[in-house]
């Protein structure tokens, strides 16, 4: 048997090998830590804490001497949260106002993105235009929007008119507050999906449309057959995010409609806001911030896991 | 017709009477009494102050450098917050260890919400009473206004601009619709067999173009306090002797009527009004009665930038009398000195200064607030328009001192009155009955109060 002579002081080749490989996986591994680090760190503080600071004060009672969380009260909170009637009200105005607003932008968004997809001179000058309405700040927009449909001073009951329609009253009643509501967030809204729409259409493979041009596939069969088809992950992802936008949504409210008339537009998060800075219950408010969250939660992953499912069928 | 124009010269004079008095009387015993705690030439003092962004400018450029002529050695920094977010900030400054800013300008509900937190010193305590000017009257100031900045017993805040809900009229508009002016005895039966008649098409197209009224009906907090006001004028209150809701009940759903039938004379669309649609359509000519807060007169009768309306024009007075009296609402901003500020002396100078009988006249010519004091408002104002103003403002202060017109007097008070906000607009939207709104509120608002 082969005995290796080792002298003092001397390291094996091999071994050395291996120490200079620990050490080198070592000096990795902390070089890729202290990448990572400073993100770590900014997202426990900025994302984790207050998340962690939110559901610590919904089971507890919220003590205004310190500002902080007090006696743990376990689940009167959320108790209190699901027996107020106001809190499953604006849930529901949410719901009617996401499952309008949400399909309506998305098919305008995709939709103009394809009509102005074709090749022209002033097409960049467009896209750079649809940028406005996202960029105005939405209490702005908000009140832009109360001046246009104001029933005594705004625009918009005059150019009805010349048309025969109205005068409408578009902040007293119920149905059209809502429809005030939606037409301002699809106004701010659908340019971000233009963008992404546009991106992904000039994204899309020439050559099949090319064949289907050959094939004489006609402008309806060429959408519907080929370019819907695969834009279907694109249309899905982009759902999904303007979902997570869009349940957020309540300073267009504010300025606009105050969730009124009533509570007709009295969105869920303008409500927790309401109850968190006006009334000064940050107890309350924060379990109903919990249980939109866990909602919200879930129905983000059911929409991820059908725009997976989307993906692989297309 | 009388003319309500006054020449700025006569005002001028007339303040610097008043800061020639100031310097006199004011200044020196406080001066020596605290001389260190007020600063040096060589070592002056600071103080912050949190108020509303509305008018904290105002008092930064307009007021501070009066106060300073008397204090000069005290550097008083005003910040403003736009007022959404003043209690919650206020509230945050106050909790921390170190607090920023040594005088705090609160609204009328909110004194009892930062007395709770421990954030405001009582300004008639052990610690404030030795260094307050033994001329600082404070029987002269009128019970309603002074009474918000009171708690549990305790005087944690002085009024330093006062508002109350009053009802301005167009009295062009009355003059066309051939109707007679109102009068603070007018009743709201009286007001609404008038209203179908201020309704007026005065360009003959066939439809209306000038409106009876305009208020709060947007769904806010301050959209309560004109049926509240029309609630105590029948007699009824927010709370009973008990503190427990006493408002669902036959002068509640009354109350509620009233405040719903204005909406039959208001402007389309006066369902999503509030403060500033009212504000607008009111000084546009074309409504003939508005009910808001007393200070906005000026910028509605006298500002030639802001309206096209003028001083003889535009009435003031009361609300309409319902079954017991006439109808108003407080609503008075408080300074109060932080109960950790390392600056009392200095702090308690400015809040002395500002609502003692020199301050409060300085404040109310330069700084265009309402004044708390009976004096003030007995005494002659710097401009005529403000006769009329100041003598609607003290019958206001004496009707709501009797029919107790003010917010519920409590640390939950701002979630009772986003209660009442709520149901009140679910009322006046028709989305419930008013029995059931007042019901629904009254049942919140006791577990809440709880």
């Amino acid at each position: 048997m082969a005995v290796t002579k080792v002298s003092d002081g001397a390291v094996p080749d091999g071994l050395g090998r291996a120490r200079s490989g620990i050490g080198r996986k070592s000096a990795d591994l902390v070089a890729r830590w202290s990448f990572l680090m400073p993100s770590i760190v900014v997202l426990t503080v900025m994302l984790a804490y207050p998340i962690y600071y939110t559901i610590e004060i919904s089971f507890a009672s919220f003590d205004l001497s310190t500002f902080s969380a007090g006696e743990w009260v376990g689940w009167a909170n959320y108790e209190e949260a699901i027996g107020d009637y106001r809190f499953w009200d604006s849930l529901k105005v949410t719901l009617v106002y996401l499952v309008i607003a949400l399909p309506l932008q998305v098919t305008l968004g995709f939709g103009i993105a394809f009509l102005i997809n074709a090749e022209w001179w002033g097409r960049s000058a467009l896209r750079a235009l649809f940028i406005i309405p996202m960029v105005v700040a939405p209490v702005v927009a908000g009140g832009m929007w109360r001046m246009i449909l104001d029933p005594l001073w705004g625009v918009m009951n005059y150019w009805l008119g010349l048309v025969g329609i109205g005068p409408l009253d578009w902040f007293g009643d119920p149905t059209l507050a809502m429809a005030a509501v939606i037409m301002i967030d699809t106004w701010r809204w659908t340019p971000f999906i233009v963008l992404i729409a546009t991106a992904a259409l000039l994204a899309l493979p020439k050559d099949v449309f090319e064949a289907a041009k050959i094939d004489g596939a006609n402008w309806w069969s060429t959408l519907w057959s080929v370019a819907l088809p695969l834009l279907v992950p694109i249309i899905a992802a982009t759902f999904v995010i303007r979902w997570l936008g869009a349940v957020k949504m309540f300073d267009i409210v504010l300025a606009a409609t105050y969730g009124g008339p009533g509570k007709a537009t009295s969105v869920v998060n303008l409500f927790i806001y309401e109850e968190a800075f006006r009334s000064l219950r940050f107890a309350e408010s924060a379990a109903m911030a919990v249980i939109v969250l866990a909602l919200t939660m879930i129905l983000t992953g059911f929409f991820l896991y059908g725009s997976r499912k989307l993906e692989e069928l297309f | 017709m009388m003319s309500f124009e006054t020449s700025s010269g006569a005002q001028r004079r007339w303040v610097l009477k008043i800061l020639a008095g100031s310097f006199l009387t004011a200044a020196v015993p406080i001066c020596e009494a605290a001389a260190d705690g007020l600063g040096t030439p060589d070592g002056p003092v600071e103080i912050k102050i949190m108020a509303n962004e509305a008018f904290a400018n105002n008092w930064q450029t307009v007021l501070v450098p009066e106060f300073n002529k008397v204090f000069p050695n005290v550097k008083v920094s005003i910040d403003g917050v736009p007022y959404p977010e003043l209690l919650a900030k206020m509230m945050l400054d106050s909790t921390s260890p170190q607090p920023e800013y040594d005088v705090l300008v609160s609204d009328d509900p909110w004194v009892p919400q930062l007395a709770q937190i421990g954030a405001l010193l009582d300004l008639k305590g052990p610690e404030v009473s030795p260094i307050t000017d033994k001329d600082f009257d404070w029987a002269d100031f009128n019970a309603a206004p002074l009474a918000s900045g009171e708690w549990d017993g305790k005087q944690y805040a002085v009024p330093v601009r006062s508002n109350m809900l009053l009802m301005f009229y167009n009295r062009t508009l009355y003059k066309k619709a051939g109707i007679a002016e109102p009068t603070p005895e007018l009743t709201w039966d009286q007001f609404f067999a008038n209203a179908p008649k201020l309704v007026q098409d005065a360009n003959g197209d066939g439809t209306p173009d000038s409106w009876a009224i305009d208020t709060y009906f947007v769904r806010e907090p301050l959209t309560p306090t004109i049926w509240q006001s029309i609630l105590n004028s029948n007699g009824g209150s927010l709370l009973d002797e008990a503190g427990a809701p006493a408002f669902a009940n036959e002068t509640g759903i009354t109350s509620l009527d009233i405040h719903k039938r204005l909406l039959d004379f208001a402007p389309p669309g006066a369902l999503g009004h509030g403060f500033s649609e009212s504000l607008q359509a009111f000084r546009q000519g074309i409504v003939a009665n508005m009910i808001t807060w007393g200070s906005v007169y000026k910028p509605t009768a006298i500002d030639k930038q802001t309206t096209t309306l003028t001083a003889d024009e535009v009435g003031i007075q009361v609300l309409p009398v319902g079954s017991v009296r006439a109808g108003t609402h407080r609503g008075i901003w408080n300074a109060g000195v932080s109960s950790k500020t390392e600056e009392l002396d200095a702090s308690w100078a400015f809040v002395q200064w500002l609502s003692s009988k020199k301050g409060e006249a300085v404040n109310a010519s330069l700084g265009g607030s309402f004044p708390a004091r009976k004096s003030t408002l007995a005494n002659e104002p710097s401009a005529e328009w403000l006769k009329p103003v100041y003598q609607t403002l003290q019958n206001a202060y004496d009707v709501a001192a009797e029919g107790k017109m003010w917010r519920i007097r409590s640390p939950k008070s701002d979630a009772a009155q986003q209660i009442l906000a709520d149901e009140i607009a679910r009322g006046l939207a028709g989305q419930a009955t008013n029995a059931e709104v007042l019901q629904t509120a009254s049942d919140k608002i006791a577990k809440v109060l709880k």
